[in-house]
């Protein structure tokens, strides 16, 4: 834990978002909101809707009621595309890379939205597309280095095994350079060391360029370690808002871990 | 008024051979998840081969048996050659199989059986059916009724043969989990054995019902082709949807080139049902009956 | 030991992002280029010419206008013939009705039109995938070969619906030897196969071939799905207008709809297939097989005809280059799904480590 890191103004504001597909109801009257610069972790145990929270406020899914504030702005449902040029990036729980490309090319689709050439300029590759592929591939470089990657640049990403997809699914949402980085369990069927490595590197990002952070992770010790604080889901309910502390010893919080019938 | 009619009618009963065509499509992907664009292939090959071994000197009574087997044949055939070393591919792969096979198919059997023109004789006289005419006034081919008698038997027959029986409701497991399936025992190589024969055995019935209406030759294909669009509009994987849908395209097809028609300088069937399709598509995706597709993030 | 990267290293991203980062493989690209321009319009003869180069560069520049929207952007399309068709007859009809403009400018204008074409049959990609679009592209083929035929003012009213293209003269000078048609395909073709080589390491490929993988993740990056899809359309049509152009104009001299059927669709399909879906290299090789199949056929049956007295009848012949077809393309769809292009990558590789096994 962090206690010096400088959290921000509210940022990020979820007023009672409910969100059904058909009969079943995934998230019923959610609200919370997150602070700039800090790292909040949103736990709850499997089914409670956590994914699809996410997909919520970067408008994958459009909620049937409540409201999405970010910076100021109210949206009743985002869109990906305006997530995205309003500086937030995601990954996915089940790795969402374009398998047919190499890793260096993942990660510069996420430098799309930073280019300005057209489609004509850029089959002739003079000029501005010429200049901005190779400022665009500095720092898509930076980014590699960051994430230590560099060994499997040219590799197509069907074939690199599954911690390595997920630091390079990673690589590319920072390669947008966001100030909201979503993560959908960032951490999921990695050994010790590997998720050491993935707790620095969100640590990091998170110190170095002061990138808010929203993340699902169900390995507790990660949670309680890293993150400022932590929203507790469970059947599509919120059951808990605090710092970790607060939450680890919260009775609805172990009940619902646990298993009792509620 | 009687025109309209007549005119309606006949495209139905067009449609109801569109539809035949179009159950051996389904059939394939509701079993094997594979679309099988060489299904127009196949009626050809199925109506050419019964001419050719009547040339031959067969009698038709030993000939239709015969052309069975050949299909049956040409069905494990395809499944051994085709379909096993491309089990887990994606979709649009075994679809380029198709094409593929498509192609292969059309040629053997023009190599074979020579590219000349034929005419096929059922027995059915395409005369107009002498009570109806006399008293209301519409011409309605008894060929034609008796073609929409033998598809609705056909599809009486597998729907029983689906929903009643051990096999049928094996088809209906591999169509939907080909790991499940094979989880609870289904012999999958053997289901699309059996699944391959009887759309070889559905082109057949097709073969022979257009190839006497309209001569068996290589334009066969094209019309063949036009379950295409019956396939969007009733959903890829609906028996149900094969039917209506190609009594839909057989009637809007014939009403379109005698009323739109003249309008435009005629020949509009042939790209008619293609852009209805489209239109459909276009409102929604999966067809009449088709199930909706949800994709998951 | 002549195929080595060792030693050539790159100290900047601008070489690291060039088209051939391997010295022997510029070294290789050049050589063929060298004998393309100059060595074979020296040595070729007209049948050549007419019968196995003209053709191949032209399906080559469809096969590459194919391969954007199907391998790049992995949109399915059957309906390649009838956008080669759209630009064979907008380019007559500039010819025909602007006097004095140049004849590029005319080709360049037939793909304009083509992809504005491509653009309107694309509009349904943006809500049906895979198998569905493809039967919706065989709306566009057979819809857009009925519009040519019936539509007089676009065949000049001729009574048969065969138009005959005008002899090229650029800048004065009359291209109606094989030889100089060949240069002058040669140059387009090299340019637009540059082109596209571009546009596939930048920006816009790699958002087509986002779209391809997984279009939901790419939308989450802040690629827009819809100008994406259509930009694709269109470019795609473009060259294959260009390619119908030059086919109407340096291949076929009279030009009748029927010329661009659904044959002619799955014939440039079957190129992307078997050449390599998605790569440039792949439409090139692809079409050097179709191309060249057919060719091979006919010298194998006139030697079996004139040395062994087997004579095999034209249909027979006919026949089997459709059953070769198709059986090569499932060979391929088994054995190398991502076709001669792969092969050849493999072949490179192992090539690098040569005399070495591994």
């Amino acid at each position: 834990m962090n206690p010096q890191r400088r959290t921000g103004e509210v940022v990020l504001q979820l007023e009672r978002i409910s969100l059904s597909f058909g009969g079943v109801k995934a998230l019923t009257g959610i609200s919370f909101d997150v602070r700039e610069h800090e790292i909040r972790a949103i736990i709850g145990p499997n089914g409670a809707g956590k994914s699809s929270m996410l997909n919520v406020i970067n408008g994958v899914y459009h909620p049937q009621e409540g409201t999405v504030t970010f910076r100021g702005e109210v949206r009743r449902e985002m869109n990906p595309h305006r997530a995205a040029a309003q500086g937030i990036a995601r990954t996915f729980q089940n790795i969402a890379l374009f398998k047919g490309m190499s890793v260096l090319d993942n990660i510069m689709t996420g430098r799309n939205l930073k280019m300005r050439s057209t489609f004509l300029e850029q089959a002739i590759h003079v000029g501005r597309a010429r200049r901005e592929e190779l400022e665009n591939r500095r720092r898509v470089e930076e980014v590699i280095d960051f994430l230590e990657i560099q060994h499997i640049r040219r590799t197509p990403v069907g074939r690199l095994p599954y911690g390595l997809q997920k630091r390079v699914e990673l690589a590319r949402a920072l390669a947008s350079e966001p100030s909201l980085l979503l993560l959908d369990e960032p951490m999921a069927g990695m050994n010790v060391e590997e998720k050491q490595d993935m707790c620095r590197f969100i640590l990091d990002v998170n110190e170095q360029y002061g990138t808010t952070v929203v993340l699902i992770e169900h390995d507790m010790g990660v949670v309680m370690d890293i993150s400022d604080r932590v929203v507790v889901l469970d059947y599509g309910r919120k059951i808990g808002d605090g710092s970790p502390d607060d939450v680890r010893g919260d009775k609805a919080v172990i009940d619902a871990y646990l298993g009792v019938a509620h | 008024m009687q025109f309209f009619f007549e005119v309606l009618i006949g495209g139905l009963l067009s449609g109801v051979m569109y539809s035949l065509v179009a159950l051996g499509f389904v059939l394939i992907y509701k079993a094997s998840g594979v679309f099988n664009f060489a299904q127009s292939a196949m009626v050809f090959f199925a109506a050419l081969t019964y001419v050719g071994l009547l040339e031959v000197g067969l009698s038709p009574w030993l000939a239709v048996p015969a052309t069975l087997v050949v299909m049956i044949v040409l069905a494990l055939a395809i499944e051994r050659v085709v379909l096993r070393p491309l089990v887990n591919q994606p979709q649009i792969t075994l679809f380029m199989a198709t094409i593929g096979l498509t192609f292969f198919i059309e040629g053997l059997a023009q190599m074979v059986w020579g590219a000349n023109v034929r005419g096929l004789d059922l027995g059915l006289a395409d005369e107009p059916i002498g009570w109806l005419n006399e008293n209301a006034g519409i011409n309605v081919s008894k060929f034609d009724v008796a073609a929409a008698a033998v598809a609705a038997i056909l599809v009486t027959a597998l729907a029983l043969f689906f929903n009643r029986t051990r096999i049928g409701r094996a088809l209906r497991a591999v169509a939907d989990d080909h790991q499940a399936a094979l989880a609870v025992g289904i012999p999958l190589k053997q289901i699309w054995a059996i699944v391959w024969s009887v759309a070889g055995a559905v082109a057949l019935v097709a073969g022979l019902l257009w190839g006497a209406r309209n001569g068996v030759q290589y334009a066969l294909t094209f019309v063949a082709l036009k379950a295409l669009p019956v396939l969007i509009l009733g959903g890829f994987d609906s028996v149900p949807g094969a039917i209506v849908c190609g009594l839909i395209v057989g009637a809007s097809e014939k009403l379109a080139e005698v009323y739109l028609g003249p309008y435009v300088g005629g020949g509009i069937e042939g790209w008619f049902p293609y852009v209805l399709a489209l239109g459909f598509l276009l409102i929604r995706p999966e067809g009449l009956f088709g199930e909706k597709i949800i994709r998951r993030i | 030991m002549f195929y080595r990267e060792a030693g050539q290293f790159k100290t900047s991203y601008d070489a690291d992002l060039a088209i051939f980062p391997i010295r022997q493989d510029l070294i290789g690209v050049l050589g063929i280029l060298a004998v393309a321009f100059v060595v074979v319009p020296l040595t070729a003869t007209p049948y050549v010419f007419t019968g196995i180069l003209i053709p191949f560069l032209i399906l080559s520049l469809a096969a590459l206008g194919l391969n954007i929207l199907t391998g790049y952007a992995g949109q399915l399309s059957l309906g390649t013939a009838a956008f080669m068709a759209v630009g064979a007859f907008a380019s007559y009809n500039f010819v025909l009705r602007v006097p004095g403009i140049p004849m590029l400018l005319a080709f360049a204008g037939g793909g304009v039109v083509a992809a504005l074409v491509g653009v309107l049959f694309g509009l349904p990609s943006l809500r049906i995938r895979g198998f569905y679009l493809a039967v919706a592209t065989l709306a566009a083929q057979f819809f857009i070969l009925w519009f040519l035929t019936k539509v007089g003012w676009i065949t000049n009213y001729s009574s048969s619906g065969v138009i005959t293209a005008q002899p090229i003269q650029i800048l004065g000078y009359a291209f109606n030897t094989p030889q100089a048609k060949y240069l002058l395909i040669l140059s387009v073709v090299a340019l637009m196969a540059l082109a596209a080589k571009n546009m596939a390491r930048s920006n816009v490929g790699r958002s087509w071939m986002a779209v391809r993988d997984m279009d939901v993740a790419a939308e989450v990056i802040g690629i827009r799905l819809m100008p994406a899809k259509l930009l694709a359309f269109a470019v795609s049509s473009f060259y294959c207008g260009v390619a119908g152009a030059l086919f109407a104009y340096a291949y076929l001299g009279t030009v009748e709809p029927e010329a661009f059927s659904l044959d002619l669709s799955f014939r440039v399909l079957f190129m992307v297939i078997i050449g390599g879906v998605g790569t440039v290299l792949g439409s090139f090789l692809g079409s050097a097989f179709v191309t060249l199949l057919p060719v091979l056929l006919s010298v194998t049956v006139r030697y079996l005809d004139s040395n062994l007295g087997l004579h095999i009848p034209e249909s027979v012949i006919s026949n089997l280059e459709l059953m070769l077809f198709g059986g090569f393309i499932i060979f391929f769809l088994i054995v190398e799904p991502h076709g001669l292009a792969r092969l050849w990558q493999i072949a490179k590789e192992k090539l690098r480590l040569w005399p070495f096994p591994h």
